[in-house]
Protein backbone atom coordinates (compact mmCIF):
# COMPACT_ATOMS: atom_id res chain seq x y z
CA UNK A 1 0.00 0.00 0.00
CA UNK A 2 1.40 3.43 -0.72
CA UNK A 3 1.53 5.61 1.91
CA UNK A 4 -0.30 9.28 1.51
CA UNK A 5 0.75 12.58 2.07
CA UNK A 6 -1.33 15.47 2.95
CA UNK A 7 -0.94 18.49 1.18
CA UNK A 8 1.00 20.05 3.85
CA UNK A 9 3.80 16.94 3.56
CA UNK A 10 6.69 19.14 2.49
CA UNK A 11 5.97 21.60 5.12
CA UNK A 12 6.24 18.92 7.74
CA UNK A 13 9.75 17.66 6.44
CA UNK A 14 11.23 20.94 6.11
CA UNK A 15 10.16 22.02 9.67
CA UNK A 16 11.96 18.86 10.41
CA UNK A 17 9.18 16.87 12.14
CA UNK A 18 9.32 13.22 13.43
CA UNK A 19 7.25 11.67 10.82
CA UNK A 20 5.32 8.60 11.21
CA UNK A 21 2.48 6.49 9.33
CA UNK A 22 -1.09 7.07 10.89
CA UNK A 23 -4.05 5.93 9.42
CA UNK A 24 -2.51 5.31 5.92
CA UNK A 25 -0.77 8.51 5.70
CA UNK A 26 2.64 9.86 6.51
CA UNK A 27 1.99 12.63 9.19
CA UNK A 28 4.25 14.44 11.53
CA UNK A 29 4.04 13.65 15.24
CA UNK A 30 6.02 16.02 16.26
CA UNK A 31 8.48 19.23 15.66
CA UNK A 32 10.27 20.62 18.45
CA UNK A 33 8.99 18.78 21.85
CA UNK A 34 5.76 17.67 22.64
CA UNK A 35 5.57 19.22 25.90
CA UNK A 36 6.16 22.54 23.97
CA UNK A 37 3.38 21.70 21.86
CA UNK A 38 0.50 21.09 24.52
CA UNK A 39 2.08 24.25 26.53
CA UNK A 40 1.26 26.24 23.39
CA UNK A 41 -2.16 25.14 22.74
CA UNK A 42 -2.96 25.27 26.07
CA UNK A 43 -1.75 28.98 27.11
CA UNK A 44 -1.44 30.40 23.46
CA UNK A 45 -2.38 28.85 19.93
CA UNK A 46 -1.02 26.00 18.04
CA UNK A 47 -1.94 24.86 14.25
CA UNK A 48 -2.47 21.02 13.28
CA UNK A 49 -2.94 19.20 9.75
CA UNK A 50 -5.85 17.15 9.93
CA UNK A 51 -5.83 16.64 6.20
CA UNK A 52 -5.66 12.79 6.74
CA UNK A 53 -9.50 13.03 8.33
CA UNK A 54 -12.54 12.32 6.18
CA UNK A 55 -15.45 14.51 4.70
CA UNK A 56 -18.16 13.39 3.17
CA UNK A 57 -20.75 16.11 1.86
CA UNK A 58 -24.68 14.93 1.65
CA UNK A 59 -27.18 17.12 -0.06
CA UNK A 60 -30.36 17.41 -1.18
CA UNK A 61 -33.99 17.70 0.78
CA UNK A 62 -33.59 15.17 3.03
CA UNK A 63 -30.05 15.46 3.77
CA UNK A 64 -30.69 16.65 7.56
CA UNK A 65 -33.38 13.76 7.75
CA UNK A 66 -30.51 11.14 6.65
CA UNK A 67 -27.85 12.00 8.43
CA UNK A 68 -29.90 12.38 11.71
CA UNK A 69 -31.14 8.21 10.96
CA UNK A 70 -27.62 7.22 10.19
CA UNK A 71 -26.39 8.91 14.07
CA UNK A 72 -27.35 8.55 17.13
CA UNK A 73 -27.41 12.19 18.48
CA UNK A 74 -30.05 14.62 17.26
CA UNK A 75 -29.64 15.93 14.03
CA UNK A 76 -32.87 17.27 13.18
CA UNK A 77 -33.20 19.52 16.51
CA UNK A 78 -29.75 21.58 15.96
CA UNK A 79 -29.73 24.91 14.29
CA UNK A 80 -28.11 25.83 10.99
CA UNK A 81 -24.82 26.44 10.90
CA UNK A 82 -24.57 24.04 14.11
CA UNK A 83 -21.76 21.62 14.84
CA UNK A 84 -22.85 18.08 16.29
CA UNK A 85 -20.66 15.02 17.77
CA UNK A 86 -21.80 11.96 17.51
CA UNK A 87 -21.38 7.81 16.89
CA UNK A 88 -22.11 6.12 13.90
CA UNK A 89 -23.89 2.55 15.13
CA UNK A 90 -25.17 -0.37 13.61
CA UNK A 91 -28.12 -1.90 14.23
CA UNK A 92 -26.72 -4.01 17.16
CA UNK A 93 -25.39 -0.40 18.47
CA UNK A 94 -21.71 -1.09 18.57
CA UNK A 95 -19.53 1.86 17.22
CA UNK A 96 -18.55 2.13 13.56
CA UNK A 97 -17.07 5.35 13.99
CA UNK A 98 -17.13 9.21 15.58
CA UNK A 99 -17.49 11.57 13.72
CA UNK A 100 -19.14 15.51 13.65
CA UNK A 101 -22.15 16.17 11.45
CA UNK A 102 -21.74 20.20 10.36
CA UNK A 103 -25.56 21.50 9.36
CA UNK A 104 -24.37 24.09 6.45
CA UNK A 105 -28.26 24.08 5.00
CA UNK A 106 -31.99 22.37 5.67
CA UNK A 107 -30.29 20.58 2.41
CA UNK A 108 -26.14 20.59 3.19
CA UNK A 109 -24.32 18.31 5.46
CA UNK A 110 -20.72 18.15 5.84
CA UNK A 111 -19.81 14.95 7.80
CA UNK A 112 -15.68 14.77 9.16
CA UNK A 113 -14.95 11.21 10.01
CA UNK A 114 -11.57 9.69 11.43
CA UNK A 115 -9.08 9.25 8.38
CA UNK A 116 -8.99 5.24 9.82
CA UNK A 117 -12.42 4.66 8.97
CA UNK A 118 -12.85 6.73 5.71
CA UNK A 119 -13.72 3.15 3.61
CA UNK A 120 -15.44 1.91 6.51
CA UNK A 121 -17.58 4.74 6.85
CA UNK A 122 -18.36 5.24 3.16
CA UNK A 123 -19.29 2.02 2.88
CA UNK A 124 -22.31 1.58 5.90
CA UNK A 125 -23.20 5.54 5.25
CA UNK A 126 -23.85 5.01 1.72
CA UNK A 127 -25.90 1.47 1.88
CA UNK A 128 -28.32 3.30 3.84
CA UNK A 129 -28.97 6.25 1.65
CA UNK A 130 -31.07 5.33 -1.02
CA UNK A 131 -34.80 5.47 0.38
CA UNK A 132 -33.93 9.14 0.89
CA UNK A 133 -33.81 11.89 -1.41
CA UNK A 134 -30.93 13.06 -0.80
CA UNK A 135 -27.12 12.16 -2.61
CA UNK A 136 -23.30 11.70 -0.91
CA UNK A 137 -20.24 12.67 -2.00
CA UNK A 138 -16.82 11.57 -0.48
CA UNK A 139 -14.57 14.97 -0.57
CA UNK A 140 -11.97 13.69 1.70
CA UNK A 141 -9.13 13.97 -0.80
CA UNK A 142 -10.91 18.14 -2.09
CA UNK A 143 -10.42 19.25 1.06
CA UNK A 144 -7.15 20.61 3.28
CA UNK A 145 -7.69 20.41 7.14
CA UNK A 146 -6.00 23.18 9.21
CA UNK A 147 -7.22 22.73 13.12
CA UNK A 148 -5.71 26.62 14.76
CA UNK A 149 -6.37 25.66 18.68
CA UNK A 150 -5.56 27.73 21.87
CA UNK A 151 -7.15 30.80 23.79
CA UNK A 152 -4.96 32.85 21.10
CA UNK A 153 -6.76 31.09 18.02
CA UNK A 154 -9.28 33.91 17.73
CA UNK A 155 -7.34 36.85 17.92
CA UNK A 156 -4.78 35.61 15.30
CA UNK A 157 -7.41 34.49 12.83
CA UNK A 158 -9.19 37.84 13.34
CA UNK A 159 -5.49 39.39 12.51
CA UNK A 160 -5.47 37.63 9.47
CA UNK A 161 -8.62 39.00 8.19
CA UNK A 162 -10.35 35.46 8.28
CA UNK A 163 -12.66 36.15 10.79
CA UNK A 164 -14.49 39.21 11.84
CA UNK A 165 -15.79 39.86 15.21
CA UNK A 166 -19.50 38.72 14.60
CA UNK A 167 -20.56 36.46 17.05
CA UNK A 168 -19.60 32.64 16.37
CA UNK A 169 -20.18 30.37 19.75
CA UNK A 170 -18.24 27.10 20.28
CA UNK A 171 -19.51 24.38 17.94
CA UNK A 172 -21.07 26.65 15.13
CA UNK A 173 -19.54 27.06 12.04
CA UNK A 174 -19.39 29.97 9.21
CA UNK A 175 -18.99 29.83 5.61
CA UNK A 176 -17.17 32.50 4.32
CA UNK A 177 -15.25 33.74 1.54
CA UNK A 178 -11.48 34.74 1.69
CA UNK A 179 -9.20 36.27 -0.76
CA UNK A 180 -11.63 34.19 -3.49
CA UNK A 181 -11.44 31.00 -1.57
CA UNK A 182 -14.43 29.48 -0.06
CA UNK A 183 -14.05 28.61 3.38
CA UNK A 184 -15.82 26.49 5.87
CA UNK A 185 -14.95 27.52 9.42
CA UNK A 186 -15.98 25.40 12.43
CA UNK A 187 -15.41 26.41 16.08
CA UNK A 188 -14.40 22.83 17.23
CA UNK A 189 -11.25 21.27 17.61
CA UNK A 190 -10.30 18.06 19.41
CA UNK A 191 -8.21 19.69 22.08
CA UNK A 192 -10.17 20.73 24.91
CA UNK A 193 -9.52 24.73 24.03
CA UNK A 194 -11.14 27.47 22.08
CA UNK A 195 -10.01 26.73 18.62
CA UNK A 196 -11.27 26.71 14.89
CA UNK A 197 -11.21 23.91 12.19
CA UNK A 198 -11.17 25.43 8.55
CA UNK A 199 -11.81 23.11 5.42
CA UNK A 200 -10.24 24.55 2.35
CA UNK A 201 -8.46 23.70 -0.77
CA UNK A 202 -5.34 22.35 -1.01
CA UNK A 203 -3.33 25.48 -1.84
CA UNK A 204 -5.56 27.96 0.46
CA UNK A 205 -4.08 25.32 3.44
CA UNK A 206 -0.64 25.83 2.25
CA UNK A 207 -0.09 29.53 2.07
CA UNK A 208 -2.67 29.75 5.46
CA UNK A 209 -0.29 27.28 7.34
CA UNK A 210 3.01 29.54 6.05
CA UNK A 211 0.97 32.68 7.53
CA UNK A 212 0.24 30.96 10.81
CA UNK A 213 3.53 29.85 11.41
CA UNK A 214 5.02 33.86 10.14
CA UNK A 215 3.33 34.70 13.42
CA UNK A 216 4.51 32.34 15.65
CA UNK A 217 1.67 30.05 15.89
CA UNK A 218 3.49 26.43 16.98
CA UNK A 219 3.21 23.74 14.41
CA UNK A 220 1.72 20.77 16.68
CA UNK A 221 2.04 17.03 15.59
CA UNK A 222 -0.28 13.97 16.73
CA UNK A 223 1.70 13.24 19.88
CA UNK A 224 0.66 16.20 21.23
CA UNK A 225 -3.23 15.73 19.69
CA UNK A 226 -2.86 12.87 21.94
CA UNK A 227 -1.79 14.18 25.04
CA UNK A 228 -4.59 17.38 24.53
CA UNK A 229 -7.11 15.18 23.77
CA UNK A 230 -6.87 12.81 26.55
CA UNK A 231 -6.04 15.84 29.37
CA UNK A 232 -9.62 16.36 28.58
CA UNK A 233 -10.42 13.13 27.94
CA UNK A 234 -12.41 13.10 24.84
CA UNK A 235 -12.54 9.56 22.97
CA UNK A 236 -10.57 8.03 20.28
CA UNK A 237 -11.76 5.56 18.06
CA UNK A 238 -9.63 2.33 17.95
CA UNK A 239 -9.19 3.09 21.98
CA UNK A 240 -12.22 4.24 24.24
CA UNK A 241 -14.42 3.13 21.41
CA UNK A 242 -14.59 0.23 18.39
CA UNK A 243 -16.33 -2.21 16.64
CA UNK A 244 -17.08 -4.30 19.46
CA UNK A 245 -18.82 -2.03 22.18
CA UNK A 246 -22.16 0.53 22.72
CA UNK A 247 -21.83 4.20 23.26
CA UNK A 248 -23.25 3.34 26.03
CA UNK A 249 -20.16 1.08 27.39
CA UNK A 250 -18.05 4.15 26.84
CA UNK A 251 -19.47 7.13 28.63
CA UNK A 252 -21.20 8.55 25.51
CA UNK A 253 -24.87 8.04 26.55
CA UNK A 254 -25.08 12.00 26.16
CA UNK A 255 -24.76 11.72 22.64
CA UNK A 256 -27.61 8.69 22.17
CA UNK A 257 -30.68 10.79 21.85
CA UNK A 258 -33.03 7.86 22.75
CA UNK A 259 -36.18 9.91 22.28
CA UNK A 260 -35.18 10.70 18.44
CA UNK A 261 -38.13 9.04 15.97
CA UNK A 262 -35.75 6.32 14.66
CA UNK A 263 -32.07 5.80 14.09
CA UNK A 264 -30.24 3.10 13.34
CA UNK A 265 -29.32 1.57 16.57
CA UNK A 266 -32.30 2.75 18.55
CA UNK A 267 -34.36 -0.86 18.74
CA UNK A 268 -31.12 -2.41 20.71
CA UNK A 269 -29.64 0.13 22.57
CA UNK A 270 -33.47 1.29 24.02
CA UNK A 271 -33.36 -1.84 26.14
CA UNK A 272 -29.18 -1.98 26.31
CA UNK A 273 -27.51 -2.70 29.45
CA UNK A 274 -24.02 -2.07 29.27
CA UNK A 275 -21.13 -4.19 30.10
CA UNK A 276 -18.35 -1.73 30.36
CA UNK A 277 -18.21 1.73 31.45
CA UNK A 278 -15.20 4.14 30.77
CA UNK A 279 -12.95 5.65 33.76
CA UNK A 280 -10.79 8.32 34.42
CA UNK A 281 -7.32 7.01 36.15
CA UNK A 282 -4.42 9.03 37.51
CA UNK A 283 -1.10 7.75 38.91
CA UNK A 284 0.99 9.76 41.14
CA UNK A 285 3.76 7.51 40.02
CA UNK A 286 4.23 5.82 36.92
CA UNK A 287 2.65 6.24 33.28
CA UNK A 288 -0.66 4.03 32.55
CA UNK A 289 -0.22 2.68 28.82
CA UNK A 290 -2.76 1.17 26.59
CA UNK A 291 -3.39 -2.20 27.20
CA UNK A 292 -2.06 -2.12 30.93
CA UNK A 293 -4.47 -4.01 33.00
CA UNK A 294 -6.89 -2.38 35.51
CA UNK A 295 -7.22 -4.07 38.80
CA UNK A 296 -10.23 -3.79 41.74
CA UNK A 297 -8.86 -4.08 45.31
CA UNK A 298 -9.46 -8.22 45.31
CA UNK A 299 -6.68 -8.16 42.79
CA UNK A 300 -9.04 -9.22 40.10
CA UNK A 301 -8.48 -7.97 36.55
CA UNK A 302 -11.83 -5.78 35.47
CA UNK A 303 -9.84 -3.85 32.77
CA UNK A 304 -7.30 -2.08 30.54
CA UNK A 305 -6.23 1.01 29.97
CA UNK A 306 -7.63 2.22 26.71
CA UNK A 307 -5.15 5.55 26.52
CA UNK A 308 -3.16 6.60 28.44
CA UNK A 309 0.14 8.93 28.89
CA UNK A 310 1.62 11.49 31.30
CA UNK A 311 -0.11 14.52 31.57
CA UNK A 312 1.76 17.63 30.51
CA UNK A 313 -0.08 20.06 32.51
CA UNK A 314 -0.55 17.73 35.79
CA UNK A 315 2.97 15.67 35.30
CA UNK A 316 0.94 12.67 36.39
CA UNK A 317 0.42 9.42 34.40
CA UNK A 318 -3.13 9.58 32.91
CA UNK A 319 -5.42 7.29 31.83
CA UNK A 320 -8.86 6.73 30.54
CA UNK A 321 -9.57 2.80 30.92
CA UNK A 322 -12.73 0.30 30.09
CA UNK A 323 -14.04 -1.67 32.79
CA UNK A 324 -17.09 -3.65 33.87
CA UNK A 325 -19.97 -2.05 35.10
CA UNK A 326 -20.68 -1.52 38.67
CA UNK A 327 -21.94 0.56 41.16
CA UNK A 328 -20.93 3.06 42.84
CA UNK A 329 -17.41 3.19 41.08
CA UNK A 330 -16.36 6.64 42.33
CA UNK A 331 -16.27 4.27 46.11
CA UNK A 332 -13.91 1.62 44.67
CA UNK A 333 -10.29 1.45 44.47
CA UNK A 334 -8.70 0.44 41.31
CA UNK A 335 -4.67 -0.57 40.48
CA UNK A 336 -2.97 -0.27 37.20
CA UNK A 337 -0.26 -3.25 36.08
CA UNK A 338 2.77 -1.85 35.20
CA UNK A 339 5.67 -4.63 34.52
CA UNK A 340 4.27 -6.59 37.33
CA UNK A 341 3.93 -4.11 39.72
CA UNK A 342 0.37 -2.67 41.26
CA UNK A 343 -0.12 0.91 41.54
CA UNK A 344 -3.01 2.45 43.55
CA UNK A 345 -4.78 4.70 40.80
CA UNK A 346 -6.86 7.93 41.96
CA UNK A 347 -10.71 7.73 40.40
CA UNK A 348 -11.56 10.81 38.33
CA UNK A 349 -14.99 11.87 38.35
CA UNK A 350 -14.13 15.04 35.79
CA UNK A 351 -11.80 15.28 33.15
CA UNK A 352 -8.53 15.79 34.43
CA UNK A 353 -8.11 19.30 33.15
CA UNK A 354 -10.72 21.84 32.11
CA UNK A 355 -9.88 23.29 28.60
CA UNK A 356 -11.11 26.89 27.90
CA UNK A 357 -12.90 26.75 25.54
CA UNK A 358 -16.01 28.31 25.27
CA UNK B 1 18.76 15.47 15.50
CA UNK B 2 20.62 15.62 18.28
CA UNK B 3 24.32 13.72 17.76
CA UNK B 4 27.31 14.30 20.76
CA UNK B 5 29.51 11.22 20.91
CA UNK B 6 32.16 11.63 23.62
CA UNK B 7 35.14 9.90 22.29
CA UNK B 8 36.82 8.71 26.07
CA UNK B 9 33.06 6.99 26.67
CA UNK B 10 32.22 3.29 24.93
CA UNK B 11 28.71 2.66 23.31
CA UNK B 12 26.44 -0.18 22.13
CA UNK B 13 24.07 -0.66 19.49
CA UNK B 14 21.20 -0.09 22.07
CA UNK B 15 22.15 3.56 22.52
CA UNK B 16 23.87 3.15 25.91
CA UNK B 17 26.85 4.69 26.80
CA UNK B 18 29.62 2.91 29.61
CA UNK B 19 32.42 5.22 31.16
CA UNK B 20 35.02 2.74 32.75
CA UNK B 21 36.98 2.92 35.40
CA UNK B 22 39.00 0.17 36.33
CA UNK B 23 36.46 -2.70 37.68
CA UNK B 24 33.57 0.37 37.81
CA UNK B 25 31.17 1.29 35.17
CA UNK B 26 28.82 4.06 34.64
CA UNK B 27 25.87 3.98 32.48
CA UNK B 28 23.55 6.07 30.22
CA UNK B 29 21.33 6.75 27.02
CA UNK B 30 23.28 8.75 24.18
CA UNK B 31 22.56 11.74 22.89
CA UNK B 32 20.93 10.33 20.44
CA UNK B 33 18.78 7.81 22.09
CA UNK B 34 17.62 10.99 24.07
CA UNK B 35 16.82 12.76 20.75
CA UNK B 36 15.24 10.19 19.08
CA UNK B 37 12.39 9.46 22.46
CA UNK B 38 11.65 13.42 22.40
CA UNK B 39 11.02 14.86 26.30
CA UNK B 40 11.91 11.84 28.51
CA UNK B 41 9.01 11.74 31.14
CA UNK B 42 9.54 9.02 33.29
CA UNK B 43 12.74 6.38 34.23
CA UNK B 44 12.70 3.50 36.26
CA UNK B 45 16.08 2.01 37.19
CA UNK B 46 17.11 -0.76 39.70
CA UNK B 47 17.72 -1.46 43.12
CA UNK B 48 21.29 -1.33 44.35
CA UNK B 49 22.58 -4.98 44.81
CA UNK B 50 20.84 -6.42 41.48
CA UNK B 51 23.02 -8.61 39.40
CA UNK B 52 23.05 -8.07 35.26
CA UNK B 53 24.15 -9.99 32.62
CA UNK B 54 25.29 -7.84 29.23
CA UNK B 55 22.12 -6.85 27.17
CA UNK B 56 20.18 -7.72 30.22
CA UNK B 57 17.10 -5.30 30.42
CA UNK B 58 18.03 -3.28 33.77
CA UNK B 59 15.50 -0.23 32.99
CA UNK B 60 12.63 1.61 31.66
CA UNK B 61 12.71 5.30 30.27
CA UNK B 62 9.42 6.66 28.88
CA UNK B 63 8.85 9.49 26.82
CA UNK B 64 5.69 11.23 26.51
CA UNK B 65 4.62 8.80 23.82
CA UNK B 66 7.10 5.40 23.97
CA UNK B 67 8.25 3.19 26.58
CA UNK B 68 11.91 2.08 26.18
CA UNK B 69 13.87 -0.82 27.94
CA UNK B 70 17.42 0.07 28.61
CA UNK B 71 20.17 -3.07 28.65
CA UNK B 72 23.19 -2.97 30.60
CA UNK B 73 26.03 -3.05 28.10
CA UNK B 74 28.34 -5.16 30.64
CA UNK B 75 27.86 -8.12 33.39
CA UNK B 76 27.96 -6.44 37.06
CA UNK B 77 26.21 -5.75 40.00
CA UNK B 78 24.42 -2.54 40.96
CA UNK B 79 26.86 -0.02 43.45
CA UNK B 80 25.14 2.54 42.59
CA UNK B 81 21.72 4.52 41.19
CA UNK B 82 21.24 7.57 39.98
CA UNK B 83 17.59 7.75 42.29
CA UNK B 84 17.36 11.70 41.28
CA UNK B 85 15.97 10.72 37.44
CA UNK B 86 13.00 9.71 39.43
CA UNK B 87 12.22 13.42 39.90
CA UNK B 88 13.83 15.17 36.98
CA UNK B 89 13.58 12.63 34.37
CA UNK B 90 14.11 15.84 31.83
CA UNK B 91 17.36 15.90 33.10
CA UNK B 92 18.17 12.98 30.58
CA UNK B 93 17.69 15.45 27.34
CA UNK B 94 19.79 17.85 28.55
CA UNK B 95 22.63 16.10 30.26
CA UNK B 96 22.65 12.60 28.91
CA UNK B 97 26.38 12.38 29.80
CA UNK B 98 26.24 13.87 33.07
CA UNK B 99 23.83 14.29 35.63
CA UNK B 100 21.54 12.29 33.76
CA UNK B 101 24.19 8.89 34.46
CA UNK B 102 21.57 6.21 35.47
CA UNK B 103 23.92 3.29 37.27
CA UNK B 104 26.61 2.39 38.59
CA UNK B 105 28.27 -1.09 37.77
CA UNK B 106 30.81 -3.44 39.36
CA UNK B 107 32.18 -5.47 36.37
CA UNK B 108 32.50 -9.09 37.00
CA UNK B 109 34.12 -9.79 33.54
CA UNK B 110 36.10 -7.02 32.43
CA UNK B 111 37.22 -8.66 29.32
CA UNK B 112 33.50 -7.73 28.40
CA UNK B 113 35.31 -4.16 27.67
CA UNK B 114 36.44 -5.00 24.53
CA UNK B 115 33.50 -5.84 22.89
CA UNK B 116 31.45 -2.37 23.26
CA UNK B 117 32.10 0.19 20.90
CA UNK B 118 34.36 3.04 20.26
CA UNK B 119 33.24 6.52 19.99
CA UNK B 120 34.37 5.81 15.95
CA UNK B 121 32.61 2.75 15.60
CA UNK B 122 29.13 4.04 17.36
CA UNK B 123 29.38 7.15 14.86
CA UNK B 124 29.74 4.78 12.05
CA UNK B 125 26.89 2.81 13.37
CA UNK B 126 24.31 5.92 13.23
CA UNK B 127 25.52 6.59 10.09
CA UNK B 128 24.53 3.21 8.58
CA UNK B 129 20.71 3.57 10.21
Amino acid sequence: MTILKTSLHEEHVSLKAKMAPFAGFDMPLQYTSVKEEVHAVRAGAGVFDVSHMGEFLVEGPDAVKFVDYIITNDFSGAENLKAVYSPLCRENGTVIDDLIAYKLGEARVLICVNASNIKKDWDWISSKISSFDCTIKNQSDDYSLLAIQGPESYNILNKLGILSSVEFPYYSILETTFENEKLIIARTGYTGEDGFEIFSSHIFAKSLWSKLIALDVKPCGLAARDVLRLEVCYPLYGHELNDEITPLDAGLSWTVKLTKDSFIGKATLVDYKPTYQLVKLSLDRGIPREGYNVLDAENNIIGTVTSGTMSVVSGKGIAMALILKSKNPKDKKYFINIRNNNYEATFHTKAFITGGHK
Amino acid sequence: MSNNIPAELKYTKDHEWTKIDNDTAIIGITDFAQSALGDIVFVELPEVGKVLNSHQAFGVVESIKSVSDLYSPISGTVIEVNSGLQDTPELCNVEPYGSAWMIKVKLSNTQEINSLLSASDYQNFLSSL
